[in-house]
């Protein structure tokens, strides 16, 4: 009897192995690490993270905040260059050999002043999991806190932007009220605010959505 | 006249002293950074740690060259 049909081979795929950057193609998602709304960041980790708990939010201060420290810093590169025209401001009176050791300290200070701005700004994180919301911050070269709350006992979120400036950036604080034993988190001078406030409402719902179903993530 | 009349001491050796001293207060300062960016890096990882630290004893280094600078040239 003819055959009525043959199935035709059927030509086995490699499961192709999707590269970092094809991963993630949400909105908002970047590879910068000095990025101040990391969304899904990759390669983020803290002391008190748990083995299975995913980060979705990576949140600084937005940059333009640093823009008044980066303007001094421009003014104390310049300033022996620009003051050497006047010979009351500049370091003429001192001997050559002070002269030169002056301006080695000046930019040893400008270094110092950098550092002091780009640090704090850069480790002063705000961290939205899965599970909880994280506030790292660093007051200064030797002190240093971490809070934390679960997303199931924030209670309230509200997020402010006013200003034209902060307008103009779309940058603005974030509020969160929580029935934890630190009350309030503030997410001050956070990008996309009303992104922030909306991804924390979405993980509340699916925090409520789990302990329906007894779930545990 | 920089020479101070009771001591015989130049004024700017007596600047020097100082400017040394202010360099070992920056030393020291430049080690406490290295030792706060190791902490911060060990706290919270985000891919950028490498070059903070390279960053960190970059300006240890800086500090130290500006410390042999000063004890040679004044």
């Amino acid at each position: 009897m003819p055959d009525i049909f043959i199935n035709p081979p059927e030509e086995k795929k490699e499961a192709k192995t999707p590269s970092p950057r094809e991963k993630h193609k949400a909105p908002g998602y970047t590879h910068n690490p000095l990025a101040a709304y990391g969304y899904l960041p990759d390669k983020v980790n803290f002391e008190t993270r748990e083995s299975e708990e995913k980060v979705i939010l990576l949140l600084r201060q937005h940059p333009i905040t640093l823009l008044p420290k980066a303007l001094v810093t421009a003014l104390m590169i310049l300033a022996p260059s620009i003051l050497s025209i006047f010979p009351i401001l500049s370091f003429s009176r001192l001997p050559p050999n002070f002269q030169f050791i002056a301006v080695l300290i000046w930019y040893l200070a400008t270094a110092a002043f950098v550092i002091q701005s780009f640090l704090p700004w850069f480790f002063n994180v705000y961290i939205v999991t899965d599970e909880r919301v994280v506030d790292i911050d660093f007051y200064n070269l030797v002190y240093k806190e971490v809070s934390d709350a679960n997303i199931d006992k924030i209670q309230d979120v509200t997020y402010k932007m006013g200003g034209v400036v902060r307008t103009l950036f779309n940058y603005g604080d974030v509020l969160i009220q929580t029935a934890s034993e630190v009350p309030n988190f503030e997410f001050l001078a956070v990008p996309k605010p009303d992104k922030v406030a909306k991804i924390l409402q979405d993980l509340r719902i699916e925090e409520e959505q789990e302990k329906l179903e007894g779930r545990i993530r | 006249m920089t020479t101070i009349p009771l001591l015989g001491i130049s004024v700017w050796l007596i600047v020097k002293i100082f400017v040394l001293l202010g360099l070992v207060f920056y030393f020291v300062f430049a080690l406490v950074v290295v030792r706060q960016v190791q902490l911060m890096t060990e706290t919270l990882e985000v891919g950028f740690e490498t070059q903070l630290k390279i960053l960190s004893y970059l300006h240890l280094a800086f500090a130290i060259l500006v410390f042999l600078a000063a004890l040679i040239v004044l």
